[in-house]
């Protein structure tokens, strides 16, 4: 039981550190509401599907970006999506740097768009490790017979 | 705000680079409150200036620089012609005067020279008959051996020459010079006109003398020379006058010396025997003479010898004179001279001779007294000087002369001997003075003439160029000017992408707040105190959410670009709402808020509710703002174009608004005939205030930008000044109109009347009546009362008023305790003097079981001490008969809340007590009434019953009571014959809405959904349609959807949403069809959706076009518009615009907010007529 309380705790301390520091958002928090005993892996799930998605997103927006003539518009759909998906998993700060992706696309600042580009891939590896601690820290207190407190 | 600024300046700055801003500035310029504004514009101006100047500047330099160009041009075609033209005069005319003045030069000078010629002639031929004769003469009187003879010999030969030289006029003198020395002659003084005949002495030449003669025939050739005669001294010379014409003697011979008078042509002029020239000066005549001489020759004897020497002088100045004629009529100067430069004969009276010791001397042409003369020679000298030309013939056409130019030419005469040389100097004025003349003329002329064409079409390109630098200085500017349009447009985009990306950053956070509450609010742990706070914090962000879009709006007002909103809203609710929210302010002020509604006024109105909501707490916070401490009442009535009626119910001052823009709105009404036909309601109200008031002088002003009353309220108050200008806007946006209105008391009467759409379902609400009930307001605010009181008995309930406890208990006491006797009397002594409250509580008495509500303020009891709680319990023994409702403000603590909801009859009701909350206490004390007959008949669940009263009134917060009240009466309605557990659920639906009304957002369902278990299946049954291309998008929002109940099928693009609507829609018509024909067969396999939830951004098609096709293909089939919501990651209000453009119904941002989006689905979906929604309710 001790060691169920201290994971919940680390568990606690680590979540709302990623609020804090803005990683994720309420909305991360909402997607934890849904999941329910019908769909236990339901976070998982998405998230998993949302780093596949971004994966395959920020790879398909630096082919167009290494093209000689960059389709803007092409990059610009990517990124549309990736923050549709981003804001849609509460990923707050890869859906910041999607706005600002998407106007310098708009703008057709070729630079910017690599900038942007290194930047959410960065958030997104940064996301993405964060996440699986978090994960990993769930599938802990699990394993250890606890609840996965809500935040 | 700084937007309007920014945009104000822009425009300044236009304005004043177009020029009319000098009107506008100016008249502008006394505000104070502009100032800073201007400086800024002032600044920017500058810089605009300084930019057109350079513009400017170059295109007038361009403009200079082509003027200049097409000037030299013209300059340089008009001087050509100018020359040529002079030329051409000029070379054609010098050359055809040239060649005729060289004739006639020509002409002139071969006159002298032939006269010459005839002068030589006539004297060679006179000598050679003299000789001829003299030879005769010497042959008859062939050696005279007498003096006799040879005086008769002598006497001959001067008959002889007499004749020859009486025949000759113009000779000067014959002389005939014998061998002996014997000289004859004759000599004619053309001066004097004297005839002399000249003759040697004879006696010397005796016969004596003639041996020697005849010996020395050949040797003394050499000794009978010149020295012979004019050194024979010792001879006597004779002259003798004489007749120039007969020849006789006239005079005596007078001796002369000899030689003295003319030349005697002797023997050595002709020593070889022929003719002989040569030119001689004489003394006695000034110019000099031609002689020429020829020998006579023996005719006797055969070897020749000489025997006399005739010499012939003819004088030169008959040439002269000849010259002298000719110059006369013509000009210039002629003379001749010999080959040596001696001159000959002029045509000038200079003298032709020098006289020196050795006696005259000819004169050379270079030394001559004529100046022309002299320096014609000295010119031809210096020129030709020795190389002469041949033949001597020079023409010189403008030999300088001095100061004037002269023709030269000169022509050669060669005789034997004698060879002389014409000159003819013709002054160059002669020939060509007048050509001159004229071509100088001329010259002067063309060039005046050009000139003259030359400042003319100077100016003409000054004048027509400066139409095109005028037209180029206006492009420039017009270049400047779509320059600074461009750039004002373009910050202006940036701005509203500005604010774009500012809204949606300020939203994240924002979510994020609410979020948290959500979270918080879910907690059961809390208790209701902090319960409630967090309800606050949520509304105050929603507000301020609310707050931000507004940012937004607000510079689309600015703008002008705003459009309204034409939805279908509650008027009366938003007015509660607001009064209820600005209570709270007002509470700490000891300020009442009081609304006032006209019950005509229709519930529901078609309108923009932001917009009117976003006037009226701009109204009312500018009346807090400035409100101390009285009372803010917000009137409202609606206004009857055609009937009149209604106003004799009104208060006096309402009457006088109503006329003051009825006037206006028939006006209006007038203007736009369709008024009626819009379904237009004329809306007014006033916002009355007892604050500070504001001067006369700006109630006009008050409503412009950045304008406050009085300076020192930014000071005292804060504020922008923006407000009133933006409900002013607004207003007018709406077709109304708002100003300030005088008030006999202090403070500001706003006054304003909007013009709304008519409902298509309006209908009264306020019809009904409380008959047999009666209400005791026990109320601080008297003003609230007073309008609370009215309008109860207005509707014909019976009301007593009181304003403190003491009466409160009197009245009660007096009215539910009729049987104590004590109370009888009670009124008389401090309320003998309210005869019409007497007349009430008779009234009362006559009713019959009357219904009693009791409304107490919560600051009539004595909360300083715990003397409230003996007070409360004095009201407890009128539980049974009345109902108690307590009217709390915001600082009432809990305990007093707890111990007032402790008995199950009280309600509790926040601060502003208007209408809509009165109604509802009617309400519910009326059913409570019946309620309570009822438990009494049917005896069943009377505790649960209670408990719901209790518990949904006791929780009564502050506002919406319409659902409520609906349900109230739903459940009343059906109570007797449903079961309780189905009453349980009716409850819960009640708290739910509660809890709805509780969030300021009219959409907003219920948040604390954890703790009701019906609100999980709440969208039960219904089928969605989800189009999103995002798997992750996909499946969260399946998971929301499905865990309140709905199915919802999941399309991946427009596409196959498209198709999908297409398969219900053929299957829904295939079955109608079926149902039509009677046989009912049911297609199951194909899905009918009640709603889709569509992205907007998609593959293949995107949402907007999919919805179109939807709308299109749903009115192919005739079928009813399916709801689609929008699901967008843009949050603008453009791209609402755009989604409810296509035919969208709502429209929700992303991220997905379960609750907003449940609330909006079941909004969209609770009002269908549909059978799927109906299992649910």
């Amino acid at each position: 039981m001790d060691v169920v309380s201290q994971l919940q705790k680390q568990f606690i301390d680590f979540s709302s550190s990623l609020y804090r520091e803005g990683y994720v958002d309420d909305q991360f928090s909402q997607l934890h509401k849904l999941q329910d005993e019908s769909s236990p892996d339901f976070v998982v799930e998405v998230a998993s599907l949302f780093f596949d998605d971004a994966e395959k997103l920020i790879n398909s927006m630096a082919r167009a970006l290494e093209q000689p003539c960059v389709d803007f518009k092409q990059v610009d759909s990517h990124v549309h999506q990736l923050k549709g998906s981003s804001s849609s998993i509460g990923a707050l700060r890869v859906k910041n740097v999607c706005i600002a992706f998407r106007s310098f696309c708009d703008a057709q600042n070729r630079e910017g768009c690599m900038r942007c580009l290194q930047q959410v891939s960065h958030e997104y590896t940064m996301l993405k490790s964060k996440l699986q601690t978090l994960f990993r820290m769930e599938q802990q207190i699990l394993a250890a017979g606890g609840s996965v407190p809500l935040e | 705000m700084a937007t309007p600024l920014t945009l104000k300046r822009v425009f300044e700055s236009i304005c004043i680079s177009s020029g009319i801003a000098g009107s506008w500035r100016s008249r502008r310029a006394p505000r104070s409150r502009r100032m800073i504004q201007k400086d800024a514009a002032d600044q920017q101006q500058g810089d605009e200036f300084q930019h057109a100047a350079a513009r400017c500047l170059s295109s007038y330099y361009s403009v200079f620089v082509a003027r200049l160009a097409i000037m030299i041009m013209l300059a340089i075609l008009i001087g050509l012609l100018t020359v040529l033209t002079w030329h051409f005069t000029r070379v054609y005319t010098t050359k055809s005067l040239d060649t005729l003045a060289y004739g006639l030069r020509y002409e002139l000078l071969q006159r002298p020279l032939l006269r010459m010629w005839n002068i030589v002639n006539s004297t060679a031929e006179i000598t050679a008959a003299q000789v001829k004769l003299s030879e005769y003469v010497i042959k008859r009187y062939n050696k005279p051996a007498t003096q006799a003879e040879q005086i008769q010999l002598y006497e001959v030969m001067r008959d002889v020459t007499w004749a020859m030289f009486a025949s000759r006029k113009a000779l000067n003198a014959i002389t005939i010079n014998y061998k002996n020395g014997f000289v004859q002659a004759f000599h004619r003084d053309h001066r004097s006109n004297n005839t002399f005949y000249i003759y040697s002495d004879l006696s010397n030449y005796s016969i004596g003398t003639s041996g020697p003669y005849d010996s020395n025939l050949i040797s003394s050739r050499e000794g009978w020379n010149d020295q012979s005669i004019k050194g024979n001294i010792s001879a006597i010379w004779y002259r003798e006058p004489l007749d120039p014409i007969t020849g006789e003697k006239i005079g005596k011979a007078s001796p002369i010396p000899p030689d003295d008078l003319i030349n005697i042509a002797g023997i050595s002029q002709v020593p070889d025997g022929v003719a002989s020239w040569h030119v001689a000066v004489s003394k006695f005549t000034n110019s000099p003479l031609l002689s020429a001489a020829l020998p006579v020759w023996d005719p006797t004897t055969s070897n020749k010898s000489i025997v006399a020497v005739v010499g012939v002088t003819t004088a030169l100045s008959s040439v002269g004179q000849l010259m002298k004629e000719l110059v006369e009529v013509h000009s210039g100067h002629i003379y001749l001279t010999s080959q040596e430069g001696y001159l000959l004969a002029t045509s000038t009276n200079a003298p032709l001779l020098t006289n020196s010791s050795t006696g005259p001397n000819l004169v050379k042409a270079v030394d001559s007294d004529n100046p022309v003369i002299q320096m014609g020679a000295q010119w031809l000298q210096s020129e030709y000087g020795s190389k002469v030309p041949p033949g001597h013939v020079i023409h010189v056409q403008n030999a300088k002369l001095g100061h004037k130019q002269y023709y030269m030419d000169t022509f050669f005469l060669n005789l034997k001997r004698l060879p002389i040389v014409g000159v003819i100097i013709i002054p160059r004025e002669y020939i060509m003075g007048k050509a001159d003349e004229r071509a100088y003329k001329t010259l002067i002329i063309l060039i005046s003439a050009s000139v003259c064409i030359l400042v003319i079409g100077c100016i003409c390109i000054l004048i027509l160029t400066n139409g095109v630098s005028k037209e180029m200085k206006l492009r420039a500017e017009l270049i400047s000017h779509l320059d600074a349009r461009r750039k004002a447009e373009a910050s202006n985009n940036y701005k509203s992408q500005f604010l774009a990306n500012m809204s949606h950053e300020l939203r994240t956070p924002m979510a994020a707040i609410i979020g948290l509450l959500e979270i918080l609010k879910s907690d059961d742990q809390l208790t209701n105190e902090q319960y409630s706070t967090v309800c606050q914090i949520k509304k105050s962000s929603y507000a301020l959410l609310r707050l931000l879009n507004r940012i937004l709006d607000l510079s689309k007002v600015e703008s002008g670009k705003m459009e309204l909103e034409n939805t279908e809203f509650d008027l009366q609710k938003e007015l509660e709402e607001l009064v209820d929210m600005f209570s709270v302010q007002c509470s700490n002020h000891n300020v009442e808020t009081v609304l006032d509604l006209s019950d005509n006024i229709p519930r529901n109105v078609r309108g923009d509710p932001g917009r009117v909501f976003q006037i009226f707490s701009n109204l009312i916070n500018n009346s807090i703002k400035f409100t101390s401490s009285g009372h803010i009442i917000i009137r409202g009535w609606c206004e009857n174009l055609d009937t009149s009626k209604n106003t004799a119910e009104f208060p006096t001052d309402r009457k006088k608004f109503g006329r003051a823009f009825r006037t206006k709105l028939k006006q209006q009404a007038n203007n736009a005939m369709n008024f009626r036909e819009d379904n237009k309601l004329a809306l007014c109200f006033e916002v009355d205030d007892t604050g500070c008031g504001i001067d006369q002088s700006k109630w006009e002003t008050v409503f412009e930008s950045f304008e406050q009353g009085d300076p020192s309220t930014t000071r005292k108050h804060g504020g922008t000044g923006l407000g009133l200008s933006i409900v002013r806007t607004l207003v007018n946006k709406m077709g109304g109109e708002i100003k300030v209105v005088k008030k006999n008391s202090p403070g500001t009467l706003m006054q304003l009347y909007l013009l709304l759409g008519a409902s298509s379902e309006s209908k009264q609400i306020y019809d009904a009546d409380f008959p047999n009930t009666v209400v005791v307001l026990a109320t601080v605010g008297s003003m609230e009362r007073m309008i609370i009181s009215q309008w109860l008995r207005k509707k014909k309930v019976s009301t007593l008023e009181t304003s403190e406890w003491h009466g409160l208990t009197q009245i009660l006491r007096e009215l539910l305790d009729p049987i104590s006797p004590v109370s009888s009397n009670g009124f008389d002594a401090p309320y003998s003097s309210r005869e019409p409250l007497k007349a009430e509580m008779t009234n009362i008495k006559a009713l019959i079981d009357p219904v009693y509500v009791v409304v107490i303020d919560i600051a009539l009891l004595d909360l300083s001490s715990d003397l409230w709680r003996e007070q409360l319990n004095s009201l407890d023994i009128f539980h049974r008969k009345a109902m108690f409702a307590w009217v709390v403000n915001h600082q009432t603590t809990s305990p007093i809340k707890t111990e007032l909801s402790r008995e199950g009859q009280n309600i509790v009701v926040t601060k502003p007590l208007y209408k809509g909350k009165m109604i509802q206490l009617l309400e519910t004390a009326v059913r409570g009434k019946i309620l309570g007959m009822q438990n009494r008949i049917s005896s069943t669940t009377n505790e649960g019953n209670g408990e719901e009263i209790r518990g949904s009134i006791a929780n009564y917060s502050a506002s919406k009571h319409q659902k409520f009240r609906k349900c109230s009466f739903e459940f009343s309605s059906i109570c007797p014959g449903e079961s309780s557990s189905r009453r349980e659920d009716l409850i819960h639906t009640m708290f739910r809405e509660r809890h709805q009304i509780g969030s300021s957002r009219r959409d907003q369902p219920c948040s604390s959904s954890n703790s009701s278990s019906n609100q999980k299946r709440i969208l039960e049954g219904l089928r969605i349609l989800l189009a999103e291309d995002t798997p992750l998008i996909q499946i969260v929002a399946c998971k929301i959807l499905e865990k309140v109940g709905a199915t919802v099928s999941v399309v991946p693009d427009g596409l196959q949403a498209v198709e999908a609507l297409n398969r219900m829609l053929a299957a829904e018509s295939s079955r109608r069809r079926s149902l039509l024909q009677g046989s009912p067969s049911e297609t199951p396999d194909t899905p009918r959706f009640d709603l889709i939830l569509m992205d907007c951004q998609m593959p293949k098609m995107d949402g907007y076009e999919a919805t179109i096709e939807i709308r299109k293909s749903e009115s192919e089939h005739g079928a009813r518009n399916i709801p689609i919501v929008a699901l967008t990651a843009h949050a603008m209000n453009a791209d609402e615009k755009k989604c409810l453009g296509v035919g969208m119904n709502a429209y929700l941002t992303k991220p997905i907010d379960s609750e907003r989006m449940v609330s909006t689905i079941l909004r969209l979906t609770k009002n269908m007529p549909s059978e799927a929604t109906g299992t649910t309710r």
